[in-house]
């Protein structure tokens, strides 16, 4: 071996150091599908406990879809590395999630919880947790969720029954349905890029 | 002249060391997803991920998940150190041939 060609394959191998470390650290799950599968949920929930009129709409269908999640996550999730990151981002939504069911279950068993509490608390809780994410991933468009969330809930308290109502069932399209759509799109082109290099 | 350094030979075949860099990023990975992160064969991978655990370089798992067999590989310390000392020496031997 010449040293030319020595020192080639020593420069490929730290090349391939490098793009396998960072490679690692690229991959993450699929999650854009839970913004949407949560979107559709609270639609199923509003729409059921304004025709329904029934008190069971929102714990009954928060509880199917939180099942639902997990049932999903255990199976896309199967094959994915463990990363510090993941666990970070999955403890803040878990801890979002049980957060949201210890206090608003409460308030709508005890009949305190009204339209401008529950959408002032679920707005700000869900900025926090979008924000706290978008933080984390340096991510600008979550970023952007995290500010319409918070602004729903700002809304919330200054505004009439159907502002606030129109300003939730806006900030869940955009930044559930909407968002969650462009995650998906967003996954897949990654997916296919990464493919193409490899192959 | 300084004297340059012997490249570690357990970590220098590329496909160790190409498992050892993607472990390193992680916490831990599933056989599945080093085979497809690699494009390397089952028996391929198997043979020389047991070298890198026989080297103490890696730890394995294996556990059944929903009647499925996985193994669960992690670095260990041990390794971490012998690839950052193996990007070293890379480092110097290209320096030293520049």
């Amino acid at each position: 071996m010449t040293p030319e060609t020595q020192e080639l394959d020593l420069q490929e191998r730290l090349n391939l150091i490098e793009s396998m470390i960072a490679e690692g650290r690229r991959s993450t799950g699929s999650w854009g599908w839970t913004f949407v599968l949560w979107g559709v949920a609270y639609y199923v929930a509003i729409a059921w406990a304004t025709l329904g009129h029934s008190n069971l709409a929102w714990p009954v269908t928060m509880v199917a879809a939180f099942i639902l999640t997990a049932i999903l996550a255990s199976r896309l999730g199967r094959n994915q590395p463990g990363r510090t990151v993941s666990r970070a981002l999955s403890a803040v939504w878990i801890a979002l999630g049980i957060s949201m069911f210890v206090l608003l279950l409460p308030l709508g068993i005890s009949g305190r919880a009204d339209l401008h509490t529950c959408v002032a608390i679920v707005g700000a809780m869900l900025g926090m947790a979008n924000a706290t994410s978008s933080i984390i991933l340096k991510w600008k468009m979550q970023f952007a969720c995290a500010i319409v969330w918070w602004a729903s809930a700002v809304a919330a308290c200054f505004s009439s029954d159907t502002q606030t109502s129109i300003a939730f069932l806006a900030a869940i399209f955009f930044c559930q349905i909407v968002f969650g759509i462009y995650g998906m799109v967003s996954e897949a082109r990654e997916n296919k890029l990464r493919g193409a290099t490899h192959a | 002249m300084p004297e340059l350094p012997d490249l570690n030979p357990v970590i220098h075949g590329k496909l160790r060391l190409a498992c050892l860099s993607l472990l390193s990023g992680v916490e831990q990975a599933e056989f599945t997803w080093l085979r497809a992160r690699t494009g390397s064969t089952d028996g391929n991978l198997g043979a020389q991920l047991l070298k890198l655990e026989e080297a103490g370089y890696v730890t394995a798992e294996k556990k059944f998940v929903q009647r499925k067999p996985q193994t669960i590989y992690r670095m260990t310390e041990s390794g971490r150190d012998a690839l950052t000392q193996y990007v070293q020496a890379l480092k110097q031997l290209l320096g030293g041939a520049i």
